[in-house]
Formats: structure tokens, sequence, C-alpha cells
């Protein structure tokens, strides 16, 4: 089995975020890591060449830093990474990144394309359907359950409140939500393997495209202004008796703050 | 200029002493791994007339004066931290409000009886998010028909899991701040009052501190000590009592934790000598002496000055604020001089060590205080030659 | 000078903080209150390999440089101090010696399974009567034909109760003191090696710390760890400077994560209208703090840069060590300030950082011998 892992860089979850003084631009805290819902991708990849024998490559786009990410998969379990290097690109929008991560994938042979449900710094969850479509493959997104056999694949997708059952023919591409797998913790050998990996770089020229394709004038998408969010209040008080009260908290919870 | 105590002091010091070494300093240690209330300990002590020093002999006080006051938190703290914090508490704040404003008949129901530790008193003032900033706190006390409904949450409240009656503060007017506190007298058993969580704890254990909880607790007119709004004027009248009180607790702090240290050094051998024979080691013995005897000089000379009635806060504030940070480099000081069993349980060297953190904020944080000492000296400074 | 990690170094540092933040943090409060040997938790971390850390590659460790190690030690303890004190002591005190010097057949049975987390090792130097002062050991060694005699009572063993084997500090000959130590191979279950009493400790709870009894124990030749007799405090010397460097490492370890607890609660805890961090007494704790954890980390990595490079490094490490100690209880003691009473409620993790550092003012040497050693250094005797 050939399975091919998109991962993005991102940043750190408890990086500071602030928007610039043009308001069109961010200044955010250079630290980085994996996108999470791509590890959980990159988990189950693991766990199927595990099941099934094969290899896992990876592949992201990204600026230098990227190569730390990838050096993480390594150390997780990856046999193979590549960096598509560019920063505009990378900087660009859903439209360019699934260009680009398309191009490098016509070159490889895969059964199985993983990559994570949304990116959490631009949460859009729009780069992996392009690409199918790019592709001309199927795709299945949230996937919380994946099992593997005889060239197709049962994915288990989780909607808002209820669960899909999807049967699709190999090969096809899947997102990672949460709930997935539980991502592994390197083992110490992975982690020299990977301190040690040369990792290859591709620029875009390689793929056939050029510089001036991902500048803001010929995107698809544009920013045009970041707002900060509203600054929520600290305390809600919810008047009434205990029942109602208690009805009425539990209807907050789950249908306004959806955190349960 | 006379440094020395009085006869009448000096024997104070000796009874006291005695009686505490006898009955509480061989409980250190249970107390401390039990972290339970030491009920017989403060039943016989209570017996012995120790909670009414500050109270005049016609209520079956000792009618005794702040030094005296200060001799026994010493000698409590030399005994067990726990338990001074317990007894202090007994002794000052949390009975202090009733004597000055009780009605007679709480006075006789509650008072009387815990002169002698029939009833365990207690004061409630910090919350969960107000600690050093009184001002801001958010236990309300709404004036009705009867009296006044209290709600709101009280933390870290020293034998509140015992205490037969609690003085509470709580605002009537959040809007002025200080300005609108006024404190409250709740006897257990009040509907609307309960005890909450216990908080479990590294420092000062024995002592239990706990939360409290007021739920719409109706208290009769009569709770109120005192007036509307004058709470942190009454309180000021006895913090820095309290101050000096805290001194008295880290002075014997440092000196049962400075003894243990020095009986250390004296029969542990290294090298085959006794370590207290290296320079290392005498230079802890004498830097710790030296503060033990400045903060000594420090906290008798403020209680001598509550005694004159020339008493200022800032004194108080100085005597507080050495003392304790003199007990806390003791307590450190003596755990280093016991290598690792400054570690082992077995030894009171790490009991003393967690003590001392309770000395630090019990009456100020030693950075508040820093804050009062220098805006006083900024207004006036008596080492300016005019 | 170039002052930063390599890039290598710089990934390990980062895979090394989040597996520390995924298995370890977790669990150091629970490890702390329990004060039990946390088994499960060892079982799963010693899967991951970092037990054969310093050892090299061939026999299935990581051959990492004195600066990777230190990386690792300081993380390691930043999660939990008790479970990092097991974990240590088999990378490094407890299988050193078995490593150096003992046979294939000694290897096969200690050192390679706790490189693999299958056996537990121990270090035993510390008597009731000796700790700063190793030449007054009273556990003898009497050669009995092949067979070594070994007599007498460790203290402050850590995890000896439990451990598998132990390298043991013993004298052939009372009379010459410091002189007539040697290291000895002693496992579990040879007649007359025992646990006895166990400890309860202060702080770096989770390490099951007390006495050993060797009562006439009989061990073979080849349980000599060592190359020739009586060189015991010599061989001891291979690891000093990077016992006491580890050491500030995990001083570090520790004051980063009450550093970290204290930040917190400066920007969210308010007093009269505004976070407590607003307040100059405040800002000037973080300041102070800030300054010295920088100034000891450099003094770590650069002491541990000098041994990697295989350069002297005595009196680095002893500096490295203290001032890296003395700065970490300085830090924890302002975080329990910074957070007041909260600071000594058992449920926030302040109070423990505060009682797990103590152990590190006299591991790898009190500063009262250090500092009279690195002064006799200094002014040339």
């Amino acid at each position: 089995m050939n399975i091919l892992v998109l991962v993005k860089q991102v940043p750190d979850p408890e990086a500071l975020v602030e928007i610039a003084a043009s308001g069109r631009d961010l200044n955010i805290e250079p630290k980085f890591s994996i996108n999470l819902f791509d590890e959980f991708a990159l988990e189950e990849a693991l766990r199927i060449k595990e099941k099934h024998g094969g290899k896992v490559k990876v592949i992201s786009l990204g600026g230098p830093k990227t190569i730390e990410a990838l050096r993480t998969a390594i150390a997780m379990g990856a046999d193979e990474a590549v960096l598509i290097e560019d920063e505009a690109f990378a900087a660009s929008d859903g439209y360019n990144t699934a260009l680009v991560l398309s191009k490098a994938l016509e070159k490889e042979v895969f059964d199985v394309i993983l990559t994570g449900r949304q990116a959490i710094d631009a949460d859009r969850g729009e780069v992996p359907q392009m690409i199918a479509q790019f592709l001309g493959l199927p795709h299945v997104g949230v996937v919380v359950k994946l099992d593997i056999s005889d060239g197709k694949a049962t994915a288990e997708s989780s909607l808002e409140g209820a669960k899909e059952i999807i049967e699709v023919g190999l090969p096809a591409v899947f997102t990672a939500q949460k709930g997935l797998n539980e991502p592994r913790v390197p083992l110490i050998t992975g982690v020299m393997k990977a301190m040690k990996v040369q990792i290859p770089k591709v620029s875009v020229e390689d793929l056939g495209l050029t510089r001036d394709m991902a500048v803001p004038e010929s995107s698809k998408t544009r920013i045009v202004r970041y707002l900060p969010p509203k600054k929520r209040p600290a305390v809600q008080l919810i008047p009434g008796e205990p029942r109602e009260a208690a009805a009425e908290a539990v209807r907050l919870l789950a249908d306004v703050e959806r955190v349960i | 200029m006379d440094f020395s105590l009085t006869t009448e002091q000096k024997f104070f010091r000796e009874q006291v002493s005695r009686s505490l070494q006898r009955i509480v300093a061989p409980l250190a240690d249970s107390i401390d791994k039990s972290d339970v209330f030491p009920r017989d300990m403060f039943n016989e002590l209570g017996s012995l007339g120790y909670y009414g020093i500050r109270y005049p002999t016609e209520i079956g006080g000792m009618g005794a004066d702040c030094i005296m006051f200060t001799i026994l938190a010493e000698e409590l703290a030399r005994a067990s931290i726990g338990f001074a914090a317990i007894v202090t508490m007994q002794c000052l704040m949390g009975t202090d409000f009733i004597y000055r404003f009780g009605t007679e008949a709480q006075k006789e129901r509650l008072l009387i009886p815990a002169i002698k530790g029939g009833k365990i008193g207690t004061i409630a003032f910090t919350e969960p998010d107000c600690g050093s900033d009184l001002g801001g706190i958010r236990t309300r006390a709404v004036k009705n028909d009867t009296g006044y409904v209290l709600t709101g949450r009280k933390l870290w409240i020293t034998d509140g899991d015992v205490a037969d009656f609690v003085t509470v503060a709580a605002t009537t007017d959040p809007g002025k701040r200080l300005g609108g506190i006024g404190f409250f007298l709740v006897e257990k058993g009040t509907p609307g009052f309960s005890v909450g969580q216990k908080i479990e704890k590294i420092s000062a254990r024995g002592a239990a501190t706990m939360e409290l909880i007021f739920d719409e607790c109706q208290v009769s007119a009569d709770s109120l000590m005192g007036e509307e709004g004058k709470g942190t004027k009454y309180l000021n009248d006895i913090l820095s009592e309290i101050r000096i009180m805290i001194a008295g607790l880290g002075l014997g702090l440092a000196k049962s934790a400075f003894v243990s240290g020095l009986r250390y050094a004296r029969e542990r051998e290294a090298f085959g000598k006794p370590i207290g024979t290296f320079q290392l080691i005498e230079e802890k013995i004498a830097e710790m002496e030296v503060r033990i005897r400045a903060a000594e000089f420090l906290t008798y000379h403020a209680a001598w000055l509550k005694d004159q009635g020339s008493l200022t806060g800032k004194e108080a504030a100085v005597a507080k604020f050495y003392s304790t940070e003199t007990a806390c480099f003791v307590v450190d000081e003596v755990s280093r001089i016991h290598g690792a069993y400054g570690l082992a349980e077995e030894y009171p060297a790490q009991r003393y060590f967690r003590d001392g953190r309770f000395l630090l904020f019990g009456g100020g944080t030693s950075e508040i205080l820093k804050t009062i000492i220098a805006k006083d000296t900024m207004k006036k400074c008596d080492f300016e030659i005019n | 000078m170039d002052f930063a990690f390599t890039e290598e170094q710089q990934f390990f540092k980062r895979i090394i903080t989040d597996t520390v933040d995924r298995m370890v943090v977790p669990k150091a409060r629970e490890i702390d209150e329990k004060d039990e040997f946390p088994w499960e938790l060892w079982k799963d971390f010693t899967k991951l390999g970092y037990l054969g850390l310093r050892y090299p590659e061939e026999i299935g460790g990581m051959n990492a440089d004195p600066v990777t190690a230190m990386i690792f030690y300081e993380q390691i303890a930043r999660g939990s101090v008790g479970f990092a004190q097991s974990v240590i002591m088999n990378i490094l005190m407890g299988t050193y010696f078995v490593y150096r010097f003992g046979s294939q057949a000694i290897k096969e049975r200690c050192l390679y399974p706790a490189m693999r987390g299958e056996k537990v090792a121990t270090m035993c130097f510390t008597e009731d009567q000796s700790g700063s002062d190793l030449s007054a050991t009273r556990t003898t060694a009497v050669k009995d034909g092949n067979e070594w005699v070994i007599n007498g009572t460790k203290m402050w063993i850590t995890n000896g109760p439990v451990a598998d084997f132990a390298t043991v500090l013993a004298t052939t000959d009372l009379s010459l003191g410091a002189k007539g130590l040697n290291f000895f191979l002693v496992e579990k279950g040879t007649p007359g090696f025992s646990p006895g009493q166990v400890l309860d400790k202060l702080g770096c709870r989770g390490t099951i710390t007390g006495e050993l009894v060797f009562d006439n124990v009989r061990i073979p030749e080849e349980n000599l760890l060592g190359a020739e007799l009586n060189k015991g405090i010599e061989y001891l010397g291979e690891i000093l400077d990077e016992v006491r460097v580890m050491t500030g490492a995990m001083a570090m370890g520790i004051a980063q994560a009450a550093y970290d607890e204290g930040l917190e609660y400066a920007r969210k805890r308010i007093a009269f209208g505004k976070p407590i961090g607003s307040y100059q007494l405040i800002r000037a704790k973080f300041a102070d703090m800030a300054t010295e954890m920088e100034a000891s980390r450099l003094l770590i990595y650069s002491a541990a840069w000098k041994m990697k490079e295989k350069l002297p490094s005595r009196i680095e490490a002893a500096m490295a060590k203290m001032f890296a100690t003395e700065t970490c209880c300085k830090v924890v003691d302002e975080v329990t300030r910074i957070w007041g009473a909260n600071a000594f409620a058992n449920e926030y993790n302040p109070q423990r950082h505060f009682r797990d550092a103590r152990f590190l003012l006299y591991g790898g040497g009190t500063h009262e011998i250090l500092k009279d050693f690195m002064g006799r250094l200094l002014i040339g005797k």
C-alpha cells in the first residue's frame, strides 16, 4: 500500500496572534507545530501501513521552517517526506495550495491520500476536496473510522447528529476528524532517524507552475481585511428558578456555545 | 533603654513555654500529618485560660498587654504552627469583634465560653478572587426587616470546619469598596450558612482552611458588629496587633527551626568533625542568629510601642515583614544544614520549611507591606534631620 | 561563538518537550500524591527508548552528546521530578559502571534490560553516617576465594527497594579511607541483600527511597566493577561532571515548570482592579527569575559543551550545578509568593515544585562542599 499524507505546518495554538496595522495581515508569534488534524491523518496512515504493509510518504507545502513538521512526521514513523518550498504559494489561497499539491501528487503512485479535515489556522477545510477534484478522485470527509481491504475502503463520516458510512474504491482522498485515533508519541529510534534525515525539497517550477500564479492579484480569493472577534462578556447570568435556569443553561451550552 | 522583659513577663514566658512544650510540642508532627483539629489540646489549653489573654479579667480573661500576647504567639509557634494559627485566631481575630461590638447576650453565649475554649471563633474576609484587595470583596449583606441577608463565598477560613461562630466581612455597598464593608456575626447552624470544601495544603496543617458558603443567609439586625460601612476602620484598629502577633509567630518558627539546625550541626559529623565547625556552616549559623535577634527586637519593640500607645502602622508592618522573611530564611538554611535529612518526613526540618510559607501572606504579603512602609516613609521619615 | 543549539538539537528538544507534555505532565500530580513507583507510566515511557540515551547505538542506545542529554534531563524533570529521578538513574548513575566495567554476561543480564526499562537500576553510595564524606563509608567488601563478601547498610537509595540491580560503593580497607573504595554489582535475589526501611519524603515523591541491607552478601569476582582495585573514586570522577551538570539541568526543568505557573497566575489574578502582573514588585520578580534562569542555562550548556569537546569541565560543572540550583530555589520561592495563599494548596502545582526543588541542594554535592572544593581549586591550595 502506498499511503500519501498531506500535512501543513501551522502556528502553535498557544502562539499570540495580532492584527497588523494595515488590517490585511496578521502578526503571529513564530511558534509552529504540525496541524492537529494532519496528525490524526498521519497516525491513521501509519496504522494502515502496520496492518497492510507498504509505505507512508508525507508531503507539505510551506516555507523553509516547514521542514520541522516533516521531520516530526518521520520521527513518528513516516518512510519518506518531501517539502514543496515556496513561501508565496504557501501564503496564497486554498485553490493555489490544492493546485500545487495536486501537481506533486500527479507524479506519485498511491492507494490512499490522507490529510486533516482542516488546518487550524485558516480553518477553511477546502483543500482536500479541491485536490480530489483536480485528480479526479473520490473524497470522503470528516472520517472517524477507516477500514481498508481489497482495493476499497469503508469510512465512517461524522456529521452533526448523525453518522454516514461510505464504501469507496481506491485510490481516494480521506480527511481525518478528531476521534479517528490517538496520535503516537515518537520512539527514540524515530527521533534519531528524523534528526539525521535529509528531506528533499522541490520548487513550484519543478511542478510546472510559475511564481506569479500565487500573487494576490491572480489568486481566486483574496484577504480583504481581518477583524478581531467580538469580545464576549465575562459572565452571563441565567435568571429564573433552578429548573428553568438549568434547562436554559443546557440549551446555551449545546446550541449556542456548542461545547456539549 | 531597658531592653529586658519585666519579671512578670519573664515568668509568663517560662510558664507558657513549659506548658506548650509539654502539651503541644510532642504532638506537632502528628497534627501536621493528620491535619485534624487537635480538639483535646485545644480544650486543655482553653481550660488554662489562654484564649482570653487580651480580654479583661472581669470576663475571665487575663488582661495582658501586647508584649505578653506576642510572647504567647511566639511560644505557640515554637511548639506547632498549625496549633498556633488556631489559638491566635481564637485570641484575636475570631473573637475581637464580638468583644468590641457584641450584645450582652451574644457575649454570654459565645465570647465567655470562647475564652475557655468552649466555643471556637473565626474571621472570614478572604474570598476566592480577593485576598490583598479587601475592598473588592463580593459577599453581599442586604438589609431587610429582620436584619440582613448574606450571600457569597469565603475561602481560606481558618477553622471554618469547627467554628461555632464566624465574623464575616460583607459589603452593604459594593460601589464604596472599602467604605461599604461591615462585619456580621454568623453562628453555626444558621440556615443558609454552610461549610464547603477543605483546602488541602502543605503549610500550617492542623488549622483547616475552609470554604464557607452564604446562600441567602438571614441574620438578625444585631449580627451587625458596630455600624455599616465601618468594617475597614474596625479591622484597621486591630490590624497592627495582628501583624505584631504574626511577627511573633515568625519568631517562634525561626527559633525552633534554628535550634534544630544548631543541634544537627553539633552532632552530625563529616570528615571527622561536627559540620558546625566548618566555616560555611558557621556562616549560616551566624546569619540566622543575627537575623533572629534583629527580628526579636523589631517585634517586641513594636509590641512595646503598642502598650505605650504610640504604635504606628509602619512599625507593625516592619515587624511582620522582617520577622516572617527571617523565618523563611532560617527554615531554608536549616533544611540545607540537614542535607538529605531536610527532606525526610521523620525530621521536623521539612515541617518548618513548609510552615514558613503560611507566614508570608497572613496579615499582608511582603510585597504589600513593603509598599505600605515606603508610602509612609515617603510622607515622613524620622531619620531626617530637619 | 555560536550560542544556538544545532538544528538536530532543536528538533530533539521539540520532540522531547512534546512527549513530556503528553505523557508525563498529566501524571505529575498523581505521582506526587500517591508516592508510589509509577509502573504504568514507566512501561509506556521506557518503550520509547530514551533509557538508552547515553549508550552507543550498537547496543541500542542513542549515543547522545552531553548537550543533547542535558536537553533531555531538563525536560523530563520539568514533567515530574519523581519520575525523572527514576528515569535518569537508569540512564546514567545506575548503569554507567555496569556499562563501563561489566562483563558481557553482566551486560546482558543487567545493562540491556535496564536500557529497555525491563529492569530498574540504582546506585548506592550514601550511608547513615556518610553523605558528603565518602571516606566515612563503612560498607565493606572482603575477598573470600573467588567471591566478594559485602556487609553494610546503605541509606537514601533512590528506588533501592524496587531495584533489580545496584552498583554499591564499598571499601576493601577501612583504614584507606577514600582510597579503598570500589564499585560492586549486587543483583536482586542475592541472599543477604534486602531492602530496609522506606523513607517518606517532602519532595521527589514517586521514587521509592530507602535503606538497603547487605548481610554477608556473596557476589562473584566479576561483580567488581572496575579494571583495577581501589580506584572507585577515580572512576566516579568519570561521570561526576555529568551528574553535576545534569542536576543543574533538572533544576532548570523544575524552575521552568514553576516559572510558567507564575506567569499564568500573574496574568490572570486580579487585585485592586488590575492583574497583579501590572505591579512593579511582581514584574521585578519575573525580571530576576528570567535573568537568572538564562544565566543558569548558559552555564549548563556551556559546561555540557566543554564535556562534549572533552575539555576540562570540573569547575564549570560545579558552577553550573550550584548556580542553577540556587536559581531554581529562588524561582520556586518567588512563584509561591506570587501565588499567595493558593501556593500552598495541594490542588495546585507551585507547592510541589517548592518541595521538589530541595533535593537539588545536595544531589551532586552540597553547595558548601562544592564551594570549598571550587575555592581550593581556584586559589590553588
